[in-house]
């Protein structure tokens, strides 16, 4: 043991930080742009008609929801990574020049990429496979990024002085050997450039899987990429930063260990929900339904063991935007894996599957769950980073309020929009005809797409707020080591 | 009051309103009530219900816990470890969640064992039986209705039941008010009178698929009568006249020569080689046209088989009942 | 044990691997096969249909469609048949969705035809009040990409054994004749060669801008050009 406090070096995780939010205004911003299309349709033509095909919501659509998860989210994963591994392992990147390289080649590889799957995506490559469109020179670029990710883990833990793996490296290692898994298997495809000799687009693939089958792998990821990239690593982010931030002890041990293993084990066979009433075989769908049901105990464990980590600190909670934002960010966890495994019985899946209510789930897990344990945790490390304090603590304050005000609309619109499009395609008249036409339940959801609109441009605003803030604090009071306990330190 | 339970009513009664809200829209003008909503369809019971429980049990959880961040304190046994100075208690796990949990398992070992083993539930089963109830139900009403109405009755619920299955199938194409949506398909409002006829005898008519083939346009059509000169003007006014009006009046002359050539004398479209106009503009013609499908000058509209021959007959006699 | 593992990191990921693998094999290995295994009368799609999917692809309109019709009255008064696992067989990937912004449009063929598509793709909202579709001017003049689509049906000919016939083959033993509803056999014609292909491509592709109305795409076609448009509504007239 040495004893002195390590000098934690922190280049990479800072980089990935930069990354995460510059990515996140972008991505967070298509998302409000493709919100507001739904809304007023002229706005897929908003650069001129010469361009539409680059700004119409479909091929948006993919943009935004890969650009906020593997950019936004898995930045920020990693980001945090190359914080929370050093500390809870107690090992410096300092001490190694290899995990200092594989750190960088980890980055730069992964800013390169994202560059080129921006680009490919506008210009309509991809395999149609949701949140796994990269064609196969992708696949094979995001394998080599996944496996410098494993090698910085592996590093630090086999240096590592604290004997005992924490809670939050269960978590990132689970998140690494599930994706990997997944990743390797949703993505079998045979390249047909080589196998025709030659003929057309060389980047071009065609899935190992057809149909069911296809459909039935696809979901299996599906379901699991949103495990293991908006859950786990998001669990393993709030078990650092909550009892550091708050200077609590976490509330139970046994809770962690439960709840962790409870998840691994039931998480993978939930993925049966997002293929309800299809035509995979019976048995399939009923497995996957009643595995979400189990899956609410081990997700709400976690939660759980996070609010109770705060018993008694209520004033914590109240003065301090930071832990507000892990707080509430807990509650809508609760509220997700609640609201997935309802929606993943059969019969409410009847009228919940295909509507907006699906979207409005995705965005309480995405909007309050994921994105305010990352604003929270990035908000505790950028004092560590640039040795400020945070620059405002009231632009938190007003972050806060104006990105939960932005989640309330999202959700309730989404509800009501999913609700009702799901009751009136089901609807029949008194003469046994169906009651509504197909345009009818659209023109309908004209208002609920408007809110949904006003409180996605709210989540964005706070988000710039939030950018803002990080970028003042590069330049705000000097703090020195020692008031780098717990409690970040803020400006007013 | 403790402004968490506030927060915690305010945002139950919001997502209260908001899904007692969702019924009502879905209601919508099809003049439903609310309940008849939720008794019509199980499913829609369940979804309201669910979405209800979704709210009050996390509402209610979470004020749980957050009374115990408000009263409670921390404290328990710490472990060894400590991690970057995180410590942990030893807590045991709190006890609700655990039986919960162990419920949950033990209730999906039961269901995939005991209550539901693997091949006892059929989707598609579940659909013919569903499917049936509806469909005897809506037959039985149909019956009944069809039993108790005078022809006026009968007659105005056919068209109702028409306008619903236009709207819903149809108005993509015919638009909402069946004006044809500036000649992208056939004006409804026009079709069945005079003047649509004088249309098609002026641009001939495809697309039915008939055995003559196509109906050429006006310079194809020669009078008998008047050694083949071809059809004039006036003539076209007087025999579309007569078509309209159910063969009936001035013109007979005018059809014997121009027209029964491929429609028959009677105009009953000799043996099916032709359409029969004695229904022209009638429910039966619709009928006729929805079974074929019809590929026009400005489009083509596919055969409906997928409706039944109720309401085929139903769309007619609400096409029919535009133009008269 | 938990503690044991806890310090001993290999140990500890490969429990968490074990406990995460078998779920997948569980439940996707046991119907593999079947759920393979076309339905009679289905057939893979031809040059040009598959074309139009690579196009439906390209533009995500799976974003906004589903393909896949659910076994409930509603769906299938609005849409037709359920849907049949055996009648995705030769779809790779398969093109599901999983959000109905717009209508299902597995049985599309059904009911809209190659004029409506024409309008309706170019202006959605003319011919749909209301609709939120974005128009795709655009396909009425990119050209398709006839060469990927030869080089997928040459991939899964060879690779997973898709019953494609070579013009070379046709009456010969070594077409691959595809079971019909009625009894029947047919045969989906590919061509021998990239050039053949873009020949049978073109044939297609003439049969159906004779019922279209627009005077550049009819121009482009008769000039041996293939717009996207063509393409998209060639596949979408497969689907039934
Ligand atoms: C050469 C044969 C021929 C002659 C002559 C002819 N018809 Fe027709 N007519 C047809 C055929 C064939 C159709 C069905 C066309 C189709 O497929 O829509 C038809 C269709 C019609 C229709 C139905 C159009 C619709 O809305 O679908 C009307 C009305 C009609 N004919 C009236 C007349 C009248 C009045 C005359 C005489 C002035 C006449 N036809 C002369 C062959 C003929
Ligand atoms: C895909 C578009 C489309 C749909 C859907 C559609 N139609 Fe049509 N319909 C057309 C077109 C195009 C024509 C022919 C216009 C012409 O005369 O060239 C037509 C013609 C007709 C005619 C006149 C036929 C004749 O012989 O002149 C009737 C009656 C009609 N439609 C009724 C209906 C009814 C009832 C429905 C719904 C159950 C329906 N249509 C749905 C496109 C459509
Ligand atoms: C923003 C969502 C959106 C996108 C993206 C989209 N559509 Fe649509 N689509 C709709 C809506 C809403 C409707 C229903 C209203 C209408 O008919 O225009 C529709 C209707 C349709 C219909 C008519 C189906 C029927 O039963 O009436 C077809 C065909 C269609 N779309 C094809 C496509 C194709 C092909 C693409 C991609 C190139 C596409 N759509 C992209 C929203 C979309
Ligand atoms: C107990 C936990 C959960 C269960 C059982 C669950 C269940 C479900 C179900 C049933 C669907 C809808 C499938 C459909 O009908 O289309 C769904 C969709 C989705 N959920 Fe969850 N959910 C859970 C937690 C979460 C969390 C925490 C997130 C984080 C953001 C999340 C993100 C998503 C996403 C992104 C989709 C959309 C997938 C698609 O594109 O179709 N879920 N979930
Ligand atoms: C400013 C905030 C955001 C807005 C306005 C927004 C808006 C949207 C819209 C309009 C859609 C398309 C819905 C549809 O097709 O009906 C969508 C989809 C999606 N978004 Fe967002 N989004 C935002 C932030 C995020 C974030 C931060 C994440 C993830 C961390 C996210 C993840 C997703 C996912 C996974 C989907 C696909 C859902 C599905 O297919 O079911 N979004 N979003
Ligand atoms: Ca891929
Ligand atoms: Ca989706
Ligand atoms: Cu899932």
């Amino acid at each position: 043991m040495v004893d002195r406090p390590l000098e934690y070096d922190y280049t990479i995780a800072k980089l990935f930080m930069m990354n995460a939010i510059f990515v996140g205004i972008v991505g967070m911003f298509v998302g409000v742009l493709i919100a507001w299309q739904m809304a007023y349709p002229g706005l897929n033509t908003f650069l001129g008609e010469g361009l539409a095909e680059y700004t119409n919501f479909s091929r948006l659509r993919v943009l935004h929801t890969d650009s906020v998860i593997y950019g936004f989210v898995l930045s920020s994963v990693w980001s945090t990574w190359y914080f929370v591994g050093q500390r809870v392992l107690k090992v410096s990147m300092a001490e190694s020049k290899t995990l200092m390289m594989i750190g960088y080649l980890h980055f730069w590889i992964y800013f390169a990429a994202s560059a080129v799957i921006v680009v490919s995506l506008l210009m309509g490559i991809t395999t149609s496979k949701e949140y796994a469109e990269f064609e196969w020179p992708l696949d094979l670029g995001i394998t080599v990024i996944w496996l410098l990710w494993g090698a910085s883990i592996a590093g630090l833990v086999g240096m590592r002085r604290e004997k005992t793996l924490y809670v939050s490296i269960w978590y990132y290692v689970a998140t690494f050997l599930a994706v990997a898994m997944l990743h390797l298997f949703n993505n079998l495809e045979v390249p047909t450039y080589f196998l025709s000799g030659g003929i057309g687009a060389w980047y071009h693939s065609v899935s190992m899987y057809s149909g069911t089958n296809d459909a039935l792998v696809q979901w299996w990821f599906g379901h699991n990429a949103v495990a293991f990239v908006l859950t786990t690593p998001i669990v393993a982010i709030i078990y650092y930063f909550l009892p550091k931030e708050s200077g609590q002890a976490i509330y139970s041990y046994k809770l962690s260990l439960l709840s962790f293993w409870g998840l691994m084990f039931v998480y993978l066979w939930a993925g049966g929900h997002h293929v309800l009433y299809s035509t995979v075989p019976d048995w399939v769908q009923t497995m996957g339904s009643i595995f979400s049901i189990v899956l609410i105990l081990p997700s709400w464990g976690s939660a759980i063991n996070m609010l109770l980590t705060m018993k008694g600190e209520w004033q914590q909670v109240a003065s301090s935007p930071i832990i507000k934002f892990m707080i509430l960010g807990s509650t809508f966890y609760m509220f997700s894996t609640l609201e997935g495994p309802i929606q993943a019985i059969k019969s409410v899946n009847a009228i919940a599957h295909f509507t907006d209510w699906i979207v409005g789930h995705v965005h309480d897990g995405a909007l309050g769950w994921v994105g305010f344990t990352i604003v929270a945790a990035i908000y505790h490390m950028a004092p560590r980073f640039f040795k400020r304090e945070i620059y405002s603590k009231s632009l938190m304050a007003t972050q806060f309020w104006i990105q939960t005000l932005g989640i309330v609309l999202y959700f309730t619109s989404m509800w009501i929009a999913g609700i009702t499009q799901g009751m009136m395609w089901r609807a029949h008249d008194e003469y046994g005809n169906l009651a509504y036409s197909f345009i009818d339940t659209v023109t309908v959801l004209h208002p609920y797409f408007t809110l949904r609109a006003v409180g996605g441009t709210l989540y964005l605003i706070g988000f710039i707020m939030f950018a803002y803030n990080i970028y003042k604090t590069t330049s705000a009071r000097e703090i020195d080591e020692s008031e780098l306990q717990n409690a970040s330190p803020m400006g007013a | 009051m403790n402004k968490i339970y506030l927060w915690g009513v305010i945002i139950t009664v919001l997502m209260l309103v908001v899904t007692y809200y969702t019924l009502v829209i879905t209601a919508g003008d099809s003049g439903k009530d609310l309940s008849e909503i939720l008794s019509g369809d199980i499913v829609n019971l369940l979804t309201v219900l669910a979405a209800m429980a979704l709210v009050v049990i996390t509402v209610f959880v979470v004020i749980k816990y957050v009374r115990q961040m408000q009263v409670d304190t921390a404290d328990g046994e710490l472990v060894d470890d400590s991690w970057d100075d995180i410590g942990e208690f030893r807590n045991p796990v709190p006890q609700g969640w655990a039986v919960i949990f162990l419920a949950t398992m033990v209730w999906a070992a039961w269901y995939f064992t005991i209550g539901y083993p693997v091949n006892s539930y059929s989707q598609i089963g579940e659909y013919n039986e569903d499917t049936k109830v509806l469909n005897d139900k809506f037959t039985k009403d149909f019956a009944d209705k069809m039993q108790e109405f005078s022809e006026e009755e009968k007659t105005e619920y056919m068209i109702n039941m028409g306008e619903s299955v236009f709207l819903s199938e149809c108005k993509v194409c015919h638009g909402l008010s069946a004006d044809g949506i500036d000649g992208k398909s056939a004006d409804l409002n026009v079709w069945g009178s005079a003047k649509a006829i004088v249309d098609t005898i002026n641009n001939g008519a495809k697309g039915l698929n008939y055995p003559m083939g196509d109906m050429p346009d006006r310079n194809g059509i020669m009078n008998a009568n008047k050694d083949y000169a071809p059809i004039t003007d006036l003539e076209i006014e007087i025999v579309s006249s007569y078509v309209a009006n159910g063969m009936k009046g001035e013109g007979s002359d005018v059809f014997a020569g121009a027209c029964s050539s491929c429609h028959g004398l009677d105009g009953k479209g000799m043996g099916g080689m032709s359409p029969n106009l004695a229904s022209y503009g009638t429910a039966e013609f619709t009928v006729d046209v929805l079974n074929r499908g019809k590929k026009g000058f400005i489009g083509s509209m596919p055969a409906f088989n997928r409706l039944n021959a109720t309401q085929k007959q139903a769309v007619g006699a609400y096409i029919t009942s535009l133009t008269k | 044990m938990f503690h044991w593992l806890e310090k001993n990191p290999f140990a500890f990921a490969l429990g968490v691997f074990i406990t995460i693998a078998f779920a997948g094999l569980v439940e996707i290995v046991p119907n593999f096969a079947e759920s393979a295994r076309p339905l009679v009368g289905t057939t893979p799609y031809s040059t040009l249909e598959l074309a139009g999917r690579h196009v439906y692809i390209n533009n995500s309109c799976n974003a906004c469609h589903s393909q896949l019709i659910r076994p409930f009255k509603s769906e299938t008064d609005r849409y037709g048949h359920y849907s049949l696992s055996g009648e995705y067989a030769f779809d790779r990937p398969f093109l599901w969705g999983s959000k109905r912004t717009g209508p299902d449009l597995l049985r599309v063929g059904n009911y809209r035809t190659t004029d409506w598509h024409e309008h309706h793709m170019k202006d959605p909202a003319g011919v749909v009040p209301g609709s939120i579709m974005p128009a795709y001017k655009w396909m009425y003049k990119n050209e398709t990409d006839i060469d990927t689509a030869y080089a997928e049906q040459l991939t899964v000919a060879s690779f997973f054994k898709t019953p494609y016939t070579f013009t070379k083959d046709i009456g010969t033993e070594n077409a691959r004749m595809i079971p019909m509803k009625d009894g029947s056999t047919t045969y989906i014609e590919m061509g021998d060669t990239l050039e053949d292909a873009k020949r049978l491509a073109l044939a297609e592709a003439k049969l159906i801008v004779a019922d279209m109305k627009d005077e550049d795409v009819k121009d482009a076609v008769s000039k041996g050009k293939i717009p996207e448009i063509v393409a998209i509504i060639a596949y979408m007239n497969s689907l039934k």
